[in-house]
Order: C-alpha cells, then structure tokens, then sequence
C-alpha cells in the first residue's frame, strides 16, 4: 500500500493500540480484568481502564447466560487467568447484577500518578462492592431552576403524546 | 382594620378624583421615587445610634459563626462582604430566623441568618423569588418600552409554578394599541429593553411600608393607577389584610411585590420575552399576558435546550385566579354594601 503521511496521522480513529500488538493487548487487558474481577476496584491508566470496561460488561453478559452455558464457559475460562474467580464470577457477580440491564461498571478519575511519567490514572469498579463510594461527578439536584423547567417540558411532552394516542 | 381605613381611603380618593392633572409618565415614576426615598430615609433615621446586632450565621461550613453589624443599617448582602467574594456574587435571597428575606433590606434585630443560592439542596424559595423578579423586571420593561402618548398599566404580577415555564405580567395597554399584535421584532426589541437593564445590574431595593404610605406612592390622578395598585398587592395575597406592604426600587421604577425578589438584576443571564398573548376584555380594557423566560447567571442553557424551552414558553400560561377577584370586588363596592368582616388580627 502507499506510505502516505495520512497514514502517520491518527485522527478519527478510535481502536487504542496497547503493549506490543493486538494479542499483547488482549493479554494485558486479560490481566486486568482478573484483577478487577478479583479485587471489584483496581487502579490503572485512564486508557486501559476505558478499554476494560468494555470488556468487563461483555463478560457480565456473558455470565448471566449461566455456567451451564457453554460458549460462557469458555468465555469466562479464557478471560479469567486465575481459574478460582470463574466461580465468584457465575455466584457472586452475575446475582448481583441481574435486575440491571446495562452499565454495571463505574470509572472515576484520579490524580496522575507520581511517578516520573505522571500518567493519568483511574479507578475501575463494579457497582455494588463493599467498599465505601468512589466521588464522581455530581450531577445538579433536581429542584434547581433549570431541572424543574425541564421536568414541566418533558411533563408536557408526555402529556402531548399521551393526547395524541388517545385520538 | 388597616384595610377598611385603606379601602375608606380609596373610595374618598375615588370620589374626588374629578379635575387634577394628569402627570407624564416619567414624571409620575420620579414623583413615586422621591416618596421611596423619602420613606427610605425616614426609616433609616429611625435609628440614629448605630447599635450593634449579633448575627449568627447557619452557612454550611460556617456554622455558628458570629458577625456583629449595626442595627437597622445592616443587610444580608453587607454579611456576604465578611465572607468571600463567592457569597456575594452567587447569593440571591437570604433566610433570616426561617423567614425568606431580601438581600438588601436592612437587619432589625439579633437573628439567624443564612444565605442562598441556585445550586443548593433545597433551591425553591430561591426559584420563586427569581420567577418573581423576572416577571416585575417585565412589567418595568413593558412600561419603558412605549412611547409617552400610550399608557400602560401594570395590573397583576401573578404567582406562578417555575414548572409551569414562564413567568407572566398581566398588563393593559392603551386604548389604541387594541389592535396592535406584538410581531417577533417587537418582542426582541423588548428582549433587548431587558438585556440593558440586566446589564446595569440593577438592584431591587427593597422596603416595608405602611398602607398610607403605599397610597401615597401609587396615588395618581386617573382612577385605574389605584384600582391596578390594589389588584397587584390582592392578586398577590388572597384575603389577608396587611399591616406592611413590601414595595421594591429598581432605577426609577417603584412596584409592591406579594414576596421577596432576588438581589439584583445581574443575576439574571438568559432573559426573552417569549409572548405577549390576549385574554379578552376585563374591567379596565383588553388585558393582556406578556410572558417571558430566564435562567440565571448559574445556570446556563446550552442553546439547544434553550431553544426547545422558549419554545414552551410561547404559549399561554393559565394561572388560577379565583380569589383575586372577589377581593377587587370588596374594595371597590361602596361601604353602604355590606362588608367582608376582615379577618381578625
């Protein structure tokens, strides 16, 4: 193929490249899922934890299948290098997130490291751990004066549409 | 009791009404603000001694601090200077002793005092006040805005749910603009009229007056200046007769108020007038609704929501009326008809 100039630009494009090629990656983020899976709140680079929480919810998906489930078996078996979480992940994780439907992870940023890279760090958690809450952003009350104006709207706008289906 | 000698009062003004001049309407805003001044500064002599009052502060992490200010000279907003500039800026209604209170009226005795702004956990004093503020900062634009040969009379400020999306100001305009329908360019001109008065941050300063001296403020010439006075302060407060009314400055405008407004006009960012709707013909001529939305200096809308809650704000804004009208009827019959006993004080 041509070697262009475009080709050392990188804009638009979003697959993060991690450790030494698409395998090391996949092995590194292995590595830290199970630990996640383990601990329930590690702390990482801010990258790697954006790029595991993608596969940390697959991997709840998968596990609510059941452990009877074959493909989740070998999902599960492949993602957890430590063989002794894949029974923590069938009982204790999958139960716990049963009623939710999505989103069972939370990301909260931190400090840079203090290391002469200062590379900016996160904490990964899933939701429901036993330890005391992580502070992330707080999200403006709903009695504020521009959270009730846009209740009154949404409340109008179903009104509206429920108008609309009657007729 | 003050509101039979009130109402006495209007029916002998009513009565002798006939053949006084009537004053322009720039005339009749700085007649009105001299008397403000005047009882400003009459009120203020009443305490010549600057005697010192303790205020506790119930700020959240300023607990039980305490401030020790004059008496009588002293505003909440002068207890935000000892604190940051922070305080200053973002307050916008103060709670002395539980009681919602403005920012600039002065401090009468020892009290509690905590300062609020749009962000807390508990915002709706603040949200009213606001809605509040914008509608009177309409009914002073809507008053500016024509020429001197049409009259416009303010009559009501009515209270309004903030979830209703828009504050309103009932007003009738003269006779000969009956026909007139606001186009779009006339509602940004009078957007425009408001964005300058927001930007020479204004403030409302307010004042406790006596029923007299609240007749003596609105008192003009024409009949309807009085009766409109009456429905602003009834259509605020339904049946009760009051010993004070709270009547608030902003430049040279004077107006009664049923409750506190927020500190100054600057506080106020986004600011439209969305609609000026008709509501067919009422006892003093074709009433009308102007209505408009606000959001503060805190709480920016991104455009997109602006514009979808603008849009919401063009249309009409019922508000209950019910009782106000009973009460303009009582101060209007003659006192042969017999009277609503007042309830008792």
């Amino acid at each position: 193929m041509r070697l262009t100039i475009q080709m050392l630009i990188s804009h638009g494009r979003v697959a993060r490249k991690m450790g030494l090629g698409p395998e090391s990656r996949i092995n590194m983020l292995r590595n830290i899922l199970t630990g996640l899976v383990r601990h329930e709140r590690i702390e990482t680079t801010r990258g790697r934890a954006d790029e595991v929480r993608f596969y940390a919810e697959k991997l709840i998906d998968y596990a609510k299948k059941g452990d009877t489930d074959e493909k989740a078996m070998k999902m599960a078996n492949f993602w957890l290098t430590e063989k002794d979480l894949i029974p923590k992940l069938f009982k204790v994780l999958a139960p716990r997130f049963e009623t939710q439907p999505k989103a069972y992870t939370r990301m909260a940023r931190i400090p840079n490291r203090e290391n002469l890279d200062k590379a900016a760090m996160a904490v990964l958690e899933y939701k429901g751990n036993p330890f005391p809450p992580l502070q992330t952003a707080k999200r403006d009350n709903d009695l504020t004066l521009i959270n009730q104006l846009l209740k009154g709207y949404r409340e109008q706008r179903a009104q509206q549409a429920a108008a609309k289906v009657e007729a | 009791m003050a509101c039979r000698t009130v109402c006495q009062l209007l029916q002998r003004r009513l009565a002798s009404s006939a053949a006084s001049v009537r004053l322009s309407a720039a005339e009749e805003r700085g007649r009105r603000s001299a008397v403000f001044s005047r009882e400003q500064a009459r009120q203020r002599s009443l305490y010549p001694r600057t005697e010192k009052i303790e205020v506790t502060l119930q700020i959240p992490g300023l607990q039980g601090t305490l401030l020790v200010m004059n008496k009588g000279l002293s505003t909440p907003h002068s207890c935000a200077r000892h604190l940051t500039e922070w305080y200053v800026t973002s307050s916008a209604l103060a709670l002395v002793d539980g009681k919602p209170w403005s920012l600039h009226q002065p401090l009468t005795q020892s009290c509690s005092l905590s300062l609020l702004a749009f962000k807390d956990t508990d915002p709706l004093l603040v949200n009213q006040a606001y809605w509040r503020s914008c509608a009177a900062l309409l009914g002073q634009v809507l008053q500016d805005a024509f020429k001197e040969d049409f009259s416009v009379e303010l009559l009501r400020l009515p209270e309004v749910l903030v979830t209703s999306g828009a504050f309103c100001c009932d007003v009738v305009l003269d006779p000969q603009l009956d026909a007139w329908n606001p186009s779009e360019e006339s509602l940004r001109s009078l957007t425009r009229g408001a964005q300058q008065l927001i930007h020479r941050d204004l403030p409302w300063e307010p004042l406790e007056v006596a029923p007299p001296v609240a007749l003596e403020v609105f008192s003009h010439s024409s009949d309807t200046h009085l009766r409109c006075v009456f429905i602003h302060v009834y259509g605020t407060h339904t049946h009760s007769c009051l010993t004070s009314y709270l009547s608030l400055r902003c430049g040279d405008h004077v107006l009664l108020s049923g409750g506190p407004l927020v500190a100054r006009t600057g506080l106020c960012s986004q600011y439209e007038v969305t609609a000026i709707h008709r509501l067919g013909e009422g006892k003093w001529g074709l009433h009308r609704r102007a209505q408009g939305l606000s959001l503060p200096l805190q709480q920016q809308a991104h455009h997109t929501v602006w514009r979808k809650l603008r849009s919401r704000a063009e249309k009409l804004v019922e508000v209950p009326t019910g009782s106000t009208n009973e009460a303009i009827s009582d101060t209007l019959t003659p006192p042969s008809a017999p009277e609503q006993t007042p309830p008792q004080q």
